[in-house]
Formats: C-alpha cells, structure tokens, sequence
C-alpha cells in the first residue's frame, strides 16, 4: 500500500531575540516566565515589532529550497482561543509567505515545497497530573511565547515513513550550514504530519518533536490506518495527537470541530517589501550548502569522496573541524583519516557530539605531530585518543603524564637486557632451537614497555642481545 | 488647593475620571505648568489603565504609552485617566461599567464619546490641562465638538500607538483637545513624530504646528454628501456662519463630492469590528485584569471571565466581528470593506487635488440627552457617526472648532486636510476662532 505523506516543519530560529520583541532567545535552561516582556506576554497597549533578522534567516531557507521569495510579505492574525496564546492569536502569514514553491532532493526524489512562512511560537504548557486531555493542571511558561519560527510545508511528494526521515535529516543539515538553527536546542524541531494511505481519508498528527519521533508516529499511523483497512473500517479525517512516550496516536478532534481560524492582517505591522537588492545581499551572503561542501572539500583537500560524505552529514561542526585541521596540519588525507576513522569512532563511543566534547583541531592535530615525530606509536595514539576526546586534554599533556612516549634506543635495550636475564629457561629454549621462544620473549618485552616501542625494533635488540650471548 | 484636588473637586460635579495619578512635578518644557489628562485606554505606568472596561480592572501597565512619555519628557503633570466608552464603542460615553460623564453645558446630555473625560475635563479646567484623547471613527470630534473644545485627530500614522490599549489598530489614532487651537497644536508637536516601538508610525518630518499662516487663498470644500438630510438645521447655521467668516478672511469656498460617503459607514464598522474582536480575544482574566476562581476548563473559564467583564457593546462587537471574519463570510465582508475603504480614500485624494480643506459640521446634531440616548437603537447610535467615519477611515487629520452654538449647547466645525496637512487644518481652525 502506498503512503501519501506531507510535513509541516517548524524550526526555532536562532537569532537573538524573538520575532517581535527584544527578549532573548536563549530560554534554554532559564526559570519558566523570566524571558518575557510586554509585547510576548501579549500586555493590553503593546504593539509588535518586527525582528528583521527572522526574515534574513527565512529568506537563505526559501533560497536553499529554491522556493520564489514574495517581493512583498504581510503577517496575519490566526485567530483561536488556546492556553497557550497570550493573545489568543497567533502573528503569523497566511495570504502571502515569505516564499512559494521549491523542492529538496531526498536521493533522487524530488520532494515538493508549497510554502515558507514566519511565525511566532505560542508559550510552553506543561501538563501536570496527565496527558493533553485529562490533566489535572496545566502550566504555562511564555518563555517560548514568541520565539520565532519558520514554518515549512511540503507538497504531498512523501512516499514513505523512512523517505519522511530522510527529508527531515537532509533539511536539517540544510539548517545547521545555513546556520539558522540549533541543532541541540530542546524542541527545535517540531513537526505536523499528514498522512493517508492509498485512497484512504487524510490525518493529520499535531506537533512531534525530533525526527525519530515523527518516524515512530508515522509508522504506528500506517499500521494503524493498514489493519483499519483491512477490517473494512474507514478512516476518518482528523487531527491526532502522538504521545512520544507511548509511541501512539490517539483522536484530538475531528473534521467537523476544525477550527475557522478568522483570519485578518495584522494591523500593527506594516508590508515588508523584499527587494530585489534585500534578497541580492542574502543571496551573496548564502553560507555553502552541503552538497557544494562535498564537493568543494573532495577537490580542495583531495579527500575520497565517501569520507567527504561523512565529514559533511555528520554536521556543519565537523566539517569545519576538519578544515582547520587541516590549516594546522599538512597532510590531509591523515587529517581526515584520523577524524573519521578514529576521533569520530571515540565521540560515537562516549556518546558525545563534536560540540559536547572539549576537542579542538589545536589539541587534535598534536596527534599527528606526536606520531609524525616519533613520539608516540600509532597504536598508541589510537589508544590515546579515547582518552583524549573523554577529557579534552592537550595529547602532548597526556603522553607526557602517562609517560607514553617511545623508548630512546638504550632505554628499550635496558628492558630487553633485563627481560634475556629474567627468562634464562627462554633463553636456552632458544639456544636449543626452539625459534618460538623469541616470540615469548619479545611478549615479555612488549608487556613491559606496552607500546612505547615499534615491534621491529624489539625484535631487532632482542635477536641481537640472543646472540651476543 | 492643590491640582489633584481641585481636579477631584471638578471630576466630583462632572464625573469624567476613571484613575487619578499622584503625578504633581512639573519639569522644564513645552508642558511645564500643563496638567495633562489621559484617556483610559492609553497607558500609563503604574496607573490602573483599563480602557473603560470592567475586564481590565485593576489592570496596572508597567510602562508609558509613548504619548504619555514624551508628555512627561515635556514637563508635564499627568492627572490621571478619563473616562470613556468601554474600549471606545460608542458615540456617548454611556456604553462603560464606571462613570457617565456629564456635559458641561448641561448635565441632563452627553458629552458624547468615546473620549467623553477628555472633553468634559477640557471644558471644565480652569488651570492649564490639555488631554491625550483617541478616535477610531470619531471619538475626538464628537466629544470635543459636544464640549465646546478644539480636538485634533491627526494622520494615521502621525502619532505612535504604543501604549494604546487597541479598538481596531488600522484605525485608531491618538489626539490631543484642548481649549485653544494654539494650545492642541502645540500639544500636537509634542506627541508626534516617530518611535521604534509602533512599526506604523511614519517617518514623515513633523512641522512646527504652531506656526498658523492665515487663511488668506485657502481653498476650503464643502462635500455636498456633509450637509442637507440628517443634519439640524440649527447646527447648519452655525457652520455656514463660520464658513463665511472664513471665506471673508480671504479663503476660497467650493462644493466638492465624495462620492463614496454612503458606504463609509459599513465599511467602517466592518473593519472596526473584525478587528475589535481579534484584539478583545486576549482579555481571558489568565494574567491581568479580571480574574476568578479558576473552575472548568479553559474554554469554561475565559467564557466566564468574559461573561462578567465585557459590557453588551463589547458582546456585539466581539460576535458581528467574529462572523464577519468567518470562512464563507471573510469575501463578502471584511476583504469588500477594505476595498470601499480603498475608494473612501480615493475621494479624500481627488478632493484634496482642488482644495486644502474640507469642512463640514463635525456632529449633525448637538448633544443629545441621556434619556434621549436610551432610546435610540445600536443602528442609530453607529448613524451618528456619519460625518466622522469617512476621514476616519481614510487615515485624514481633522480637526474640531467650536464655532457656535444651537439650543444653548456649542456647535462645532470640522476641518479635514490631506494626510499629513494638519497644519492646514488647523489654520482653518485657528481662522474661525479669530476676532
């Protein structure tokens, strides 16, 4: 059966101050209803205005997505009595968005974009005592009342619920490149989904947060909506909402109770004219997007492509990583070999983002001096660098405190004296003819000075000191 | 006796305060030794502001409106807030929870409204006071013109709106009355001009409005749709005396139409309502205002907060701008009046091509008694507006002289000029008021 999906996508800006007053965007871990002024909370004589940043930051979105920018663009008011409003409408664009039209490549699949449009986000509430229907209380913070959002709307193109995923992922790289979004911002990324299956009604589930989410709500929806089918029961066109921690959908209200939501412009704000020149700027100004990344980085450092590939969607952070490494250090290949084999394995493995860790191309191209001037073995830096992305220590600092370093020659021959003297019984084994005990003996040596040697060169002394004697 | 108790001693004859403000300092300034007054719906920090309307009581905004801050940086000594209409819907000053106030000239009658306080304040002050007054479709001149005092309504755009607890925001604008021309011009100056907190205020210099030529090869139309049907005989007389006054000091007097006068009056009250209904929409007794114990859900709750605070106005308008928005209706009604409100403007341009001022009676009749009022229906209420609304819709600055009166009550003259040409206008004004 085939699945006919549409997203709305609404992405928190990270300009610094909201969509029409000056409080500040970074509500992150602040006390609920601290970030709030006149205008967000909506106080009875405060008027909008209008942040012209947002518009910047919506206009490199609709230029990334190749959607055609409005020369002139008005807000509307999106009238409907909600706890979370503090006007009980919503400043948003409803006659003329920002932009119309566009599409995103997912693989070879054109996906569709109707529109891209500027809105203000409605307060935080949190219920208490229970879900959305049946909580005892619900709280309100206006912290996020007002925060701006861009919302965008694809055509009907999706065919499935991993297509959906793959738009979701490749959109977000979009955002972290043009620098619009913060990744790691709690509820950056909130999602309306609609979905019908073949000739099925079309239903739409409300505000999923995260991309895994919007997959697990799309999935149970298709399974949902399949064995309905197949029992011979219709489905119903509704809005649903989807409990991320159950994993379910379950009805919100249906057609029939749809809100009319009265439209009108808004008065407080006047038209906003996009010039020819306005979007000329932004277009000149437009960072690199990540397939021209791939691109670049692949000719520019002679880095396969498939390494390219993965420096770039592993996020914007990355790749920049790799490109002051690679300022800092000569070899290039090595560079990207050691990220994306061995720097990235350890992040993945503590569970950390590239942000998160206390890495720097400072500290990690020491790395590569350490091994390129004979200091430390490439085994051990391999070792090392778990060490080193847990605690974000200078390597030099570690292979210093650790005492790391390769052994000078007479200090490796001191080991190996030692160790022929220990094994006498290995050394007459040898004498004898057993071959193999070298082997053992060249063991003993290695344990004791771990990797701080190259095994050749243990090799060499111990044969020599074998036969000397 | 000290101002704030005198202006108590007066508000006690005539009931035109809502809040007083224990503002007494005067600093140096353009207003210094100026009381000024401040309709209830323009905010002013730390004073109950609750726009005549029992669902804001207690209501107490953290700022200044941006015309009371410049009144303040002026040297001014803000009384206090007056009386009106709730929210502005009405033509009387009868439509509020609170007080009724009482015109001057005698107190069986209105004062008319919405700014009614305003009016009946200026009137009655016998120190120097001028008022911060609003009008939407008329609720400077019509008070102001009842009153017997001079009332500026300025451009749309002219003064900022911040701080203005909003009726309908395309419309409303910010005004000054006062007893003198001289004086509401010089109070003009004081509050116009631009601020970043009001995106619709217009970046246009603004002129020295006190300095008046006279009248002399001013071109003055009478839109022939102002006068005849509908307006008293007795208030006619008066305004074509004062017509002819002009024309004797050397101004020019022609008929002009504007043609489009029949329909100003819908299209008005459409926008004012849908947008109206909108901007109420925020008043649910969750963060100020009037609150009660929360019981029921949400929708149960605001409805109740709404049931008790809102007065029947506030209920009509809130429902008739509501349906005016509605899928199915939003075409014929709300998006129609913007378009006759694009043609209302039109016939402000065209006239304004061939004349510098329009002139017309400000109200078709004097002001009418309170049992008079109680007798009328919201229909004939919304008529009264008839010679207002149209500039009012257009965004035109006008301005209201007294220029006589009619059965003892003062008559007044209203002077609409092109946007932005209040200085017209008020030349007009300053003219008639001449010896």
């Amino acid at each position: 059966m085939k699945a006919t999906i549409g997203l709305e996508i609404h992405v928190h800006l990270n300009t610094r101050s909201k969509l029409f007053c000056s409080c500040t965007t970074e509500i992150g871990d602040k006390e609920p209803n601290t970030e709030v002024c006149p205008i967000c909370l909506g106080y009875p004589g405060s008027k909008p205005k209008l942040n012209r940043k947002a518009v910047d930051y919506g206009m490199t979105i609709a230029l990334a997505l190749e959607s055609i920018i409005e020369p002139e663009i008005r807000f509307s008011r999106k009238n409907y009595f909600y706890p979370d409003m503090s006007k009980n409408f919503q400043i948003t664009q409803y006659e003329i968005p920002l932009s119309s039209g566009g599409y995103l490549l997912v693989g070879n699949h054109k996906i569709g974009i109707t529109r891209v449009h500027l809105e203000e986000d409605p307060a935080k509430l949190t219920h208490v005592g229970g879900g959305i229907t049946n909580a005892r209380e619900t709280l309100i913070d206006y912290n996020r009342a007002g925060m701006p959002l861009v919302e965008i709307v694809t055509d009907p193109d999706i065919e499935s619920t991993e297509e959906a995923r793959a738009f979701l992922e490749k959109l977000s790289l979009i955002l972290d490149h043009l620098g619009v979004y913060d990744p790691t911002a709690e509820g950056v990324l909130r999602v309306d989904a609609n979905i019908s299956i073949e000739e099925g009604n079309r239903v739409e589930i409300k505000n999923i947060t995260g991309f895994r989410n919007v997959e697990k709500a799309l999935n149970y929806e298709v399974v949902r909506q399949k064995s309905a089918m197949n029992m011979g029961v219709s489905i119903v066109r509704e809005t649903r909402h989807f409990d991320a921690g159950s994993g379910i959908t379950s009805t919100l209200r249906l057609k029939e109770e749809e809100e009319d939501y009265g439209y009108i412009a808004e008065p407080d704000l006047v038209k906003i004219n996009l010039t020819e020149d306005w979007i000329g700027r932004t277009k000149v100004s437009m960072p690199e997007l990540p397939d021209q990344r791939i691109h670049r980085l692949e000719a520019q450092y002679g880095i396969p492509r498939f390494q390219a590939n993965i420096l770039v969607h592993t996020g914007l952070q990355m790749s920049e990583f790799f490109e002051e490494s690679c300022g800092l250090y000569d070899d290039h290949r090595e560079v990207c070999n050691w990220l994306v084999t061995y720097l990235l394995k350890s992040l993945n493995y503590e569970g950390l983002s590239l942000r998160e860790s206390n890495v720097t191309p400072e500290t990690f191209v020491e790395i590569l001096e350490l091994i390129r001037g004979g200091t430390i073995s490439e085994r051990l830096a391999k070792e090392l660098i778990k060490d080193y992305v847990k605690t974000g220590k200078s390597p030099r600092k570690i292979v210093e405190e650790k005492n790391l370093g390769l052994l000078a020659e007479d200090e490796l021959r001191e080991v190996v004296v030692s160790v022929v003297e220990e094994f006498s019984q290995a050394v007459q084994d040898y004498r004898s003819g057993k071959s193999k005990a070298v082997e053992y003996l060249i063991g003993q040596v290695l344990r004791r000075i771990r990797a701080r040697a190259a095994a050749n060169d243990v090799r060499r002394l111990v044969l020599e000191e074998l036969d000397q004697k | 006796m000290s101002l704030i108790d005198r202006v108590r001693d007066l508000d006690n004859k005539y009931c035109f305060m809502n809040a007083f403000a224990e503002d007494e300092s005067n600093g140096e300034g353009l207003l210094k030794g100026y009381a000024v007054s401040v309709k209830d719906n323009v905010c002013v920090k730390g004073v109950e502001s609750k726009a005549g309307s029992k669902i804001l009581e207690g209501y107490i905004p953290p700022f200044d409106a941006t015309v009371v801050a410049k009144s303040r940086a002026e040297g001014a000594a803000i009384i206090g807030k007056t009386t009106q209409d709730e929210f502005g819907f009405g033509t009387f000053n009868v439509n509020t929870s609170y007080k009724v106030p009482l015109n001057p000239y005698d107190p069986k009658r209105s004062t008319g409204g919405s700014s009614g306080g305003a009016a009946c304040l200026t009137a009655v002050a016998d120190f120097p006071h001028v008022a911060i007054s609003e009008s939407t479709g008329g609720s400077i001149s019509c008070p102001a013109s009842w009153c017997g005092v001079v009332g500026i309504t300025p451009t749309y755009g002219r003064v900022s709106r911040w701080g203005l607890i909003d009726y309908a925001n395309s419309l409303d604008k910010i005004g000054v009355m006062a007893k003198t021309v001289k004086e509401a011009a010089m109070f003009l100056d004081v509050i116009s001009g631009p601020d970043e907190y009001d995106s619709t205020v217009l970046k246009a210099p603004v002129p020295d409005f006190t300095r008046m030529n006279s009248v002399e090869g001013m071109r003055i139309g009478i839109p022939k749709e102002y006068l005849g049907e509908g307006v008293d005989p007795k208030v006619e007389e008066q305004v074509w005396g004062s017509i002819k006054k002009l024309e004797s000091m050397g101004a020019s007097i022609s008929e002009v139409s504007l043609p489009h006068t029949k329909y100003s009056l819908s299209s008005y009250y459409i926008i004012a309502m849908a947008e109206a209904s909108t901007n109420l929409a925020k008043f649910s007794g969750l963060r100020y205002g009037l609150q009660k114990t929360i019981e029921g859900d949400f929708n149960q709750y605001f409805s109740s907060v709404r049931t008790e605070g809102m007065g029947d106005e506030a209920k009509r308008r809130v429902m008739l701008g509501t349906f005016i928005r509605m899928a199915g209706y939003r075409d014929a009604y709300y998006l129609k009046a913007l378009k006759v409100r694009t043609k209302v403007i039109e016939d402000f341009k065209k006239a304004f091509k061939n004349v510098d001022v329009l002139a017309a009676p400000t109200m078709p009749v004097v002001a009418p008694k309170f049992d008079e009022i109680a007798e009328l229906e919201p229909i004939q209420h919304y008529m009264m507006d008839i010679l207002t609304v149209a500039p009012n819709l257009a965004g035109v600055p006008m301005v209201t002289v007294p220029c006589g009166e009619a059965d003892g009550m003062p008559v007044g003259l209203h002077l609409m000029a092109d946007h932005l040409n209040e200085i017209k206008a008020l030349e007009a004004a300053q003219g008639v008021k001449q010896e």
